[in-house]
């Protein structure tokens, strides 16, 4: 018997969007999502501004999360886990546990929408030796955004505001030695807000972006890239940053300068490294659980991601947002809005298929 | 990660999902079930260490042949003899071939100094004679354990270097040969380094202490290095560091700590100078600056050679040096009792370590005369030169593996 209901893994940005698009559509949808609140990394990392138009992060979630909530047409399932999957497009048999008490639960779906999103690179990996682990004032961007957020940006060693902040591109990314050969796509967008936000909130602070290439898609050329340098005097140096290590009170920065074509070594406050994105727990297990080929870095696989984005090896299985790779927001949503188009499609051709059979 | 943002303490865990880079090791037994050449299995007992990647190391704690160093027995003798001591003293056997060559690296970036196939065979030799012994090579020089990962990556990988070296080889009646393990005696320190410590005799607890981790050992092929989460958390080489540490000594750090040497990377044959001003200005000058050493730590042969000796050209230009340099061997003999001439040679060295010694307590006048007796009775014909004999009576073995 074929189902009408569609299955949304994962309660971020991706799956909120996915699950109220399919709604909206006149399906059902069941959101299984494994921490105890919706809203995904940008909740639970706290993000401050999301990097288009600068709007506030959490008034963002909470539009997003209450149009799902609020919605009759989705049943939100927190602190539960997909465990196992029988069954083809139309007719699929999800096992779905909850995790306090373990207890199981089938979900029947038509049609399943994979959004579980990413985690970012730990830097205390492989070839790093930025010493994230070793010096609190070395932190992360994901680190940043919560200071940021807090409106309380200081030098975790001291409390107090930093007088020179750095930040270090592609950490974690477009890095043949620890296999993440990719472009994390969002990072020199967000360094360059964070940047901006620095100056904002710490104006006698001086900011600094050591990178190796700038990412500025699109519109971030004129509204973030040339801000930041001719508004802010955020400080823009092409080069790599290979070292971090203490000198007195500060940490010295060791690096290569490519435009001058000498080495650098200078000393700042706070070091924010721009992790790149790897797939999170989550997606590896449910790719497994699902049964979905993976790509060689462990983000689903889209077969032909240029003309179909959201389909992955199993058909009525859709995958939206940053489980398939680097996503930034606006793909994210486009995304969450085709895969939920496609997953109600399924649902219907099913439902005629099953009638005329 | 895990982190805490309220305290910034942050502990790093190895996520198990994720991949690591290739581990040799399983390309090196592939090639033994193909038939391509034997693989020497380290014997037991032996200890399992953690490395870079997460991935165990088997150090051997005995029936080792010891692969010495060519510069350490030329201008550092007292290396070689504190590491042979440490094993006579922890009571575990070893075998100081009389057939080893040098690796012919010669603390240079060996790849300058010949070509690949006649340095693989080399290589090969020595490990098809340790073979031959049924001892399982332990490498004394940290530029012959860098040297050799890379030759076992470079014959891993080129199936046309294998069949020339396995032909060099059969004329000599050798096998080819590649040990399961390429281990570095440093290695087999830290994994010994509790039971160096339950033999301290001197208090070494005022003694500071700044470690130089040899780039040949941990910056080249990276995944063999050693890493303990219990040390630097993990997040730099814990050699050395780690006896040191378990000697009781004050570690401190310094801002040029991942910084080479100088030595060993080939500039020293064509400009010397700037491997003495390099040891100078950015090792030694920055870590009497920084952390105010009472000694320099290190586990390789041209680390210890150019950072002791460079300072004595550095004085005469009024350069801010004088701390003593050894290896973590010698100053875990020094700690058990070690004589400081017959058995860690430090009159090889050139910065003034007697400082060094006053402060753990070693009476190095008395040590002086007694070493001076020995020279007269050389110089006697008495004997022809000292021996085990004349120093394996001062400290009592204490074995901690059982006696079979």
């Amino acid at each position: 018997m074929p189902s009408d209901v569609v299955l949304v893994i994962g309660g971020g940005p991706a799956g909120l969007e996915a699950a109220r698009g399919v709604a909206d559509l006149g399906a059902r949808v069941v959101l299984v999502e494994e921490r105890d609140r919706l809203g995904g990394t940008p909740v639970f990392e706290q993000y401050a501004a999301l990097t288009h138009g600068f709007q506030d992060a959490e008034e963002v979630m909470d539009r997003m999360v209450q149009a799902v909530v609020g919605h009759p047409g989705v049943e939100v399932r927190l602190r539960s886990k997909v465990v196992s999957c029988e069954g083809q497009v139309g007719s699929f048999r999800v096992g779905v546990q909850r995790l306090e008490d373990g207890a199981p639960a089938t979900v029947e779906a038509g049609a399943i929408i994979v959004a579980t999103g990413f985690q970012h690179f730990d830097p205390g990996r492989e070839t790093q030796v930025y010493g994230y682990y070793e010096y609190p004032d070395v932190i992360t961007l994901a680190d940043a955004e919560a200071m940021l957020k807090a409106k309380r940006f200081v030098r975790p060693s001291t409390g107090l505001p930093p007088e020179r902040v750095c930040f270090i591109q592609c950490v974690g990314s477009r890095d043949r030695q620890i296999g993440n050969e990719y472009c994390s796509k969002v990072c020199c967008g967000i360094a360059s807000k964070q940047a901006i936000e620095i100056r904002q909130q710490v104006p006698q602070c001086k900011v600094y972006i050591f990178y190796i290439d700038m990412r500025m898609y699109g519109y971030w050329e004129n509204e973030i890239y040339w801000p930041a340098q001719e508004q802010y005097k955020v400080n823009y140096i092409k080069g790599i940053a290979t070292e971090i290590i203490r000198k007195g009170d500060k940490l010295l920065v060791r690096g290569e300068d490519t435009t001058l074509g000498r080495p650098l070594e200078v000393p700042m406050d706070v070091v924010i490294l721009s992790v790149g994105m790897e797939p999170s727990k989550g997606t590896r297990e449910v790719a497994k659980v699902l049964g979905l080929k993976q790509n060689k870095y462990g983000f689903i696989e889209v077969p032909h991601e240029g003309v179909d984005p959201v389909a992955t090896s199993v058909p009525g299985i859709f995958v939206a947002g940053a489980a398939a790779g680097p996503k930034d927001l606006d793909d994210t949503l486009s995304m969450a809005g085709a895969a939920a188009m496609k997953a109600v499609a399924a649902l219907r051709r099913a439902a005629v298929a099953g009638a005329a059979g | 990660m895990d982190t805490d943002r309220t305290t910034g303490e942050r502990v790093f865990r190895r996520d198990p999902d994720l991949p690591t880079p290739e581990d040799i090791r399983e390309r090196v037994l592939a090639l033994e079930e193909a038939g391509e050449w034997i693989v020497q299995r380290v014997p037991q007992p032996y200890r399992e260490v953690p490395t870079k990647y997460g991935w165990p190391k088997k150090v051997p704690l005995q029936h080792t042949w010891h692969h010495k160093s060519c510069g350490q027995c030329g201008h550092i003798p007292g290396y070689s003899t504190a590491i042979f001591w440490l094993h006579r003293k922890l009571g575990l056997d070893y075998d100081d071939p009389r057939d080893q060559t040098s690796c012919t690296g010669w603390n240079y970036y060996a790849s300058a100094t010949s070509n690949a196939a006649a340095q693989a065979a080399v290589a090969a030799r020595n490990f098809a004679a340790a073979y031959a012994t049924g001892y399982f090579p332990l490498i004394h020089c940290g530029t012959s354990y860098g040297h050799y990962k890379e030759v076992r990556e470079e014959l891993v990988k080129h199936g046309e270097l294998r069949r020339q070296v396995r032909e060099i080889l059969a004329k000599l009646g050798k096998p080819l040969v590649m040990p399961e393990e390429i281990v570095h005696y440093s290695e087999w320190v830290y994994a010994v380094r509790e039971e160096i410590a339950a033999r301290r005799v001197y208090d070494c607890s005022e003694v500071v202490v700044t470690v130089h981790p040899a780039c040949h050992y941990y910056k080249l092929v990276q995944g063999d290095a050693i890493y303990d989460p219990d040390i630097y958390g993990g997040q730099r080489t814990a050699v050395v560091t780690a006896v040191a540490k378990a000697l009781g000594a004050q570690v401190r750090d310094y801002s040029t700590w991942f910084d080479c040497c100088g030595f060993g990377f080939r500039h020293i044959l064509v400009q010397r100078d700037f491997t003495r001003s390099f040891a100078v200005s950015r090792k030694i000058e920055t870590m009497i600056e920084e952390a105010k050493p009472d000694v320099v730590l290190t586990h390789d042969t041209g680390c210890v050679t150019t950072l002791d000796k460079s300072q004595f050209a550095a004085q005469v230009h009024k350069k801010k040096v004088g701390v003593p340099v050894m290896s973590e061997a010698q100053f875990a003999a020094l700690a058990m009792g070690a004589h400081p001439y017959r058995v860690c040679q430090l009159h090889w060295h050139a910065a003034d370590y007697r400082p060094l010694l006053e402060k753990m307590g070693i009476d190095w006048r008395e040590r002086w005369r007694e070493f001076e007796e020995d020279l007269e009775r050389i110089q006697r014909g008495e004997k022809e030169y000292l021996t085990w004999e004349d120093v394996d009576a001062e400290v009592p073995a204490r074995h901690f593996l059982p006696v079979s």
